[in-house]
């Protein structure tokens, strides 16, 4: 059936930072993303299993950039999300909002 | 970046732990971004909490490059794994017998005592060490890509077994010696995941980018 598969909350996470940092995406800035706005450490090894994952899953596409000397001369790989990865994050967004709709969250948990 | 960053180097060890988990491709990118980050750190609060911060990330970054690597291929990482553990039994014994073969035919016992002694105590445990790195060779040759995981899993099973069956035998019969042979186990166990390190990082040697020189 198509329109099955969500993205997993590191996932959602992850793509909704790619999306925010647009053409700057890369390991670096993808952590410190994820990791100043939701307020917990995250290790670039977490950040690279899950892109490598979208990857995989066609959501996400990568490409090198030059090497650079504050680098070690090595390479920066950049991401960006892709037409499918697009409607992956829409659908996993409506169930979220569907599945939180008519709900007091703030006055029924805080 | 100030010319003083470039002088700061990241935790050696650190590094090379890194690049015998990741794929060639994948350690351009992650020590990249690691070093990266970590010149920044170095400068503001300091290299203390930069290496403090590198090191976190390297143990956290080994998991998880060990979870993606075993998942990628769950299967016959799984099969290279219970190769590995038959390999062990068939080669297990062949120290020994060859020890006791030698001490024989030379009649070490009745000319060299204390030599005797010692190859058939821990010239035995010497040589199963030797025969757990050949093991951790070969399931690391068998592993392509995925040495570390391989042979880390295999390393950890045979310590937690050789720890139960310790812990077994000391409890039954009271005996204590057993947790000496323990020791010998551990260093087994430790052997098969140095044997995978040499067959990575030789690996890692023939595959190397430019930037990694």
């Amino acid at each position: 059936m198509p329109g099955r598969d969500y993205l997993g909350e590191f996932e959602h996470i992850t793509i909704l930072a790619l999306l925010r940092l647009a053409d700057r995406a890369y390991g670096v800035t993808v952590r410190q993303e994820i990791e100043f706005r939701t307020s917990r450490e995250v290790s670039i090894g977490a950040v690279y299993a899950t892109l490598d994952r979208l990857e995989t899953k066609g959501y996400v596409k990568s490409h090198r950039g030059d090497p650079t000397p504050e680098r070690g001369g090595r390479a920066k790989r950049f991401f960006r999300v892709t037409a499918k990865g697009m409607l992956a994050v829409n659908r996993t967004q409506r169930a979220l909002q569907n599945m939180t709709d008519g709900l007091d969250l703030i006055r029924s948990y805080s | 970046m100030t010319p003083q960053a470039y002088f700061l180097r990241p935790p050696r060890i650190a590094v090379w732990l890194i690049s015998l988990f990741a794929s060639a491709e994948e350690a351009e990118s992650i020590l990249g971004d690691l070093l990266e980050e970590f010149s920044h750190l170095a400068l503001k609060p300091g290299v203390a909490v930069a290496r403090s911060w590198y090191w976190r990330q390297t143990v956290k970054t080994i998991a998880h490059l060990a979870s993606a690597g075993f998942k990628v291929a769950p299967w016959s990482t799984t099969a290279t794994i219970v190769g590995g553990f038959l390999l062990l039994r068939l080669v297990s014994g062949v120290p020994e017998r060859a020890i006791f073969a030698v001490l024989h035919r030379y009649r070490v016992f009745e000319h060299h005592f204390n030599a005797y002694v010692f190859l058939a105590t821990d010239g035995i445990g010497i040589g199963h060490v030797i025969a757990s790195m050949f093991v951790g060779c070969m399931v690391a040759l068998a592993a392509k890509g995925r040495e570390m995981v391989a042979t880390l899993t295999l390393g950890l099973i045979l310590c937690a077994l050789g720890g139960a069956a310790a812990l077994w035998w000391v409890a039954r019969s009271g005996n204590d010696l057993f947790l000496g042979m323990l020791l010998w186990q551990v260093a087994g166990s430790f052997a098969i995941v140095v044997g995978g390190g040499i067959v990575r990082t030789r690996r890692s040697a023939a595959t190397a980018l430019p930037s990694d020189v």
